[in-house]
């Protein structure tokens, strides 16, 4: 374990560029799917349409390859970010297909009955998908919504292979090759025990969360 | 709304036709509702009653002809759409009350969301509508909570308190234990009596006799038959209508 | 892209000419080194194993233009390749017996401590945390870092200039030497850019993502000379970086037996070179380094 706490303050460090990119994705690819799932569902069909390609391109596209796309293909089309922007949006457009799928399932879940008592009432779609719907598909949705967002924690050890460095996989990356650490103890001792703080976490408040929107019914 | 002369009708169908794929559920339909007036559409399972309901609010949209609302045509999709619909108070068999809103939130919501009153006065009428339909006690509860009857009569009240300007009820009272089923009824004669204009797809005759100026009886998606409702159950004209007067009176 | 794609015609073209230049030798442009017959080893040493078993495992890099790169037939071709057939040459184990593993630098201690190669021999500085872990022959070459800047840039001159641009990005690849010498240059840790790979660096400092690449000048060079007058080199070389061939940690007589190869097959070791890395232009055949003590 000698090899995690010689180098603390580099994990730590990982640790907190790798939140940072987590927190960012978050911001970014719940308000963005939840939107995208509200086009998959809405009445018309330009949006439905538009909705549907999203989340086939980015369903079936290796995460890798948004990456990729993101931080050359802006700059090669004149868009210069940092790296960290363009890895950011990168794993919020990938992971936004999945979350507009989760969304969708749960608002799937929800009786048609709903929605048409809240258009029966003069609700408008928006209206009806947020007072109505989407709190009622909240319980359905927040189990499979959690496996998306901890998956999306995950992948976000890729974004640092994209010019961001500076991450928790990155760091075991540069001691172990530049600096000659053994492999197993610098990830497992470090690198994976940071991402289990941060997924157990997350796991652990989403379960909180399930219990609560279980309760309010 | 006394914008418009009393003697035109206040919901007027004229030639519409539906189809679901090949089924033709609505053929060439005239119907006109006058301001005030109670109509009682029956007729066997499959004959498009519901579909007729659910049209005149455009939960389903039609493929031909033409239904106006107090004059104006039902617009298409959007906010005109939205609005029309507020007019229209829509009673589902299943009730469909908001599931994790507390009684007093479902009757309130449409006048907080559409009719944009503050929530204090929406819950101040909506208590007012729940003592009207005999369950302001449960204001708190949620509908799940509730029984069947006791939840119909919140669904009534929340298409109250849109101040809808006619109601349509596709039957309300088919889905409920027998001894609940005249609480509902109370409520919707009463509203009759208020003056409501109503259009009632439900098979109770008791009803139709008490509240309702004219059956509307329905066959394969045509309406078949108009009469007032003792001349419709003691003399039916069309073999079709003596065929299924037959069937329910048996039962 | 087009000019990139010219570049290739052209270097192709260069590889086509000197294939035909060497008449009968057409299929491999490389001189095939000498494989001793039967050589004669003390029992027990790494060098009588090998020479028994009949085959040599060599960790390479499959991916390293120049030093260990994988061509279209699935054959591995560099300096560090050839280096590793002059040695197994010495060992009497011919090219084709040679078994090629690919090694990224982030596996190459892993490798040899867990006995799935004999040797390494992919661009490995010599260092001494890697000491503690394995032992290194050689060096058998001394590359050093340089920086790379686009053409039409002089406002980067060497790895000074960066401290002066606090602006300014630099690009390398993650876990690799030349990201962490790099460090004491720059005004800030957010100045350094890292890839996995190199050729990631150059197309960000082509479409302007980073302003500058460091490596070793070996690498930065083959980018160079591939960009069509894109790029340049610029300051010094301000690091030593010899190679080294990684061993099992202690093998004194292993490390003895190759460095005293090296030092006997001195043609041939200019041979590789000639052949592989220095045909990029504006590279200099270097003089095979004196041997570190082996320990
Ligand atoms: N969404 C739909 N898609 C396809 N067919 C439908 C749909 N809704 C209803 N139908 C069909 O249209 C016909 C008329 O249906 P509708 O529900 O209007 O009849 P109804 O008179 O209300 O019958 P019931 O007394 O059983 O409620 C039926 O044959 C029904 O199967
Ligand atoms: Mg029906």
């Amino acid at each position: 374990m000698s090899p995690v706490f010689d180098n603390i303050d580099q994990f730590v460090d990982g640790f907190l560029t790798s939140l940072e990119i987590i927190l960012w994705a978050l911001a970014g690819a719940l308000p963005l799917g939840v939107l995208i799932a509200a086009c998959r569902v809405s009445p018309i069909p330009p949006l439905r349409a538009f909705g549907t390609f999203w989340v086939t391109t980015f369903r079936n596209t290796p995460l890798t390859v948004v990456l990729f796309f993101c931080a050359f293909g802006f700059p090669e089309l004149g868009i210069n970010r940092s790296f960290f922007f363009f890895g950011v949006l990168g794993l919020v457009l990938y992971t936004s297909a999945f979350v507009c799928e989760a969304v969708r399932s749960g608002i799937n879940s929800v009786p048609a009955g709903q929605a048409e008592a809240a258009r029966s009432i003069g609700l408008n779609f928006t209206q009806g998908l947020r007072y109505v719907v989407l709190p009622q598909a909240l319980r359905t949705v927040v189990p499979p919504l959690g496996s998306v967002l901890i998956a999306m924690m995950k992948n976000s050890a890729v974004v640092g292979a994209f010019g961001v460095g500076g991450d928790l996989w990155s760091t075991g990356a540069s001691l172990t090759s530049a600096q000659g650490y053994p492999t197993f103890p610098v990830y497992v001792g470090g690198v994976a025990v940071g991402y289990l703080i941060i997924t157990l976490t997350a796991g652990a408040l989403l379960q909180l969360l399930e219990r609560k929107v279980a309760i309010a019914r | 709304m006394t914008s418009r002369p009393n003697g035109e009708p206040l919901v007027r169908l004229s030639g519409v036709d539906k189809w679901f794929g090949e089924l033709h559920v609505l053929q060439d339909i005239d119907l006109s509702i006058d301001r005030g007036e109670v109509v009682v559409v029956i007729g066997p399972s499959g004959s498009g009653k519901s579909t007729l309901c659910r049209a005149i609010n455009r939960l389903e949209p039609i493929d031909k002809g033409e239904i106006t609302i107090d004059g104006a045509r039902l617009p298409d999709e959007g906010k005109e759409l939205a609005r029309l619909r507020a007019d229209v108070g829509m009673v589902f068999q299943s009730f469909n009350l908001f599931a994790h809103k507390t009684v007093l939130e479902n009757v309130a919501l449409g006048p907080v969301k559409v009719r944009k009153k503050s929530k204090a006065e929406a819950e101040g009428r909506a208590r007012e509508l729940l003592e009207r339909v005999g369950v302001a006690s449960q204001a708190d509860k949620y509908p799940a909570q509730l029984s069947g009857g006791q939840q119909q009569r919140v669904a009534i009240a929340r298409a109250l308190a849109m101040e809808p300007k006619v109601m349509l009820f596709d039957e309300p009272t088919s889905a409920l234990d027998p001894e609940m089923i005249n609480e509902v009824l109370d409520v919707m004669v009463g509203l009759a009596k208020d003056g409501m204009t109503m259009v009632v797809v439900t098979h109770e005759m008791g009803f139709a006799r008490r509240a309702a100026n004219r059956v509307v009886f329905m066959d394969g998606g045509r309406i078949v038959e108009t009469a007032e409702p003792e001349t419709f159950f003691t003399s039916p004209q069309s073999d079709r209508a003596k065929d299924f007067l037959s069937k329910i009176l048996t039962h | 892209m087009q000019f990139r794609r010219t570049a290739l015609v052209a270097a192709l073209s260069v590889v086509a000419l000197t294939a035909a230049a060497c008449g009968d030798d057409a299929e491999d442009s490389a001189a095939e080194p000498t494989v001793a017959e039967a050589p004669e080893f003390e029992a027990g040493t790494t060098m009588a194993e090998i020479a028994e078993a009949g085959t040599l495992r060599v960790g390479t890099k499959f991916d390293q233009p120049g030093f260990g790169l994988e061509n279209l037939e699935g054959e591995v071709e560099g300096f560090d390749v050839e280096v590793a057939k002059i040695i197994a040459g010495a060992l009497g184990i011919a090219p084709e017996d040679i078994e090629w593993v690919q090694t990224p630098s982030s596996v190459r201690e892993d490798v040899i401590e867990g006995d799935e190669v004999d040797m390494v021999v992919a661009t490995y500085t010599i260092n001494d945390k890697r000491k503690e872990r394995i032992s290194f022959a050689g060096p058998y070459y001394e590359a050093g870092q340089q920086i790379m800047v686009a053409s039409d840039n002089d406002e980067i001159d060497g790895p000074e200039s960066l401290k002066e641009n606090p602006d300014a990005k630099v690009c390398s690849v993650t876990g690799s030497t030349p990201a962490e010498q790099i460090k004491q240059y720059l005004a800030s840790p957010d100045q350094l850019t890292l890839f996995d790979e190199y050729s990631q660096c150059a197309d960000s400092l082509r479409n302007g993502q980073v302003d500058a690449v460091t490596t070793d000048n070996v690498i930065l060079l083959g980018f160079v000379s591939e960009s069509d007058g894109a790029f340049k080199l610029v300051g010094e070389q301000f690091t030593q970086e010899p190679y080294g061939i990684g061993i099992t940690k202690g093998d004194v007589a292993f490390c003895e037996f190759i460095n005293d190869t090296l030092q006997e097959n001195e043609d041939a070791y200019i041979e590789a070179w000639e052949s592989t890395a220095g045909e990029v232009e504006g590279t200099e055949t270097p003089e095979l380094p004196e041997p570190a003590p082996c320990a």
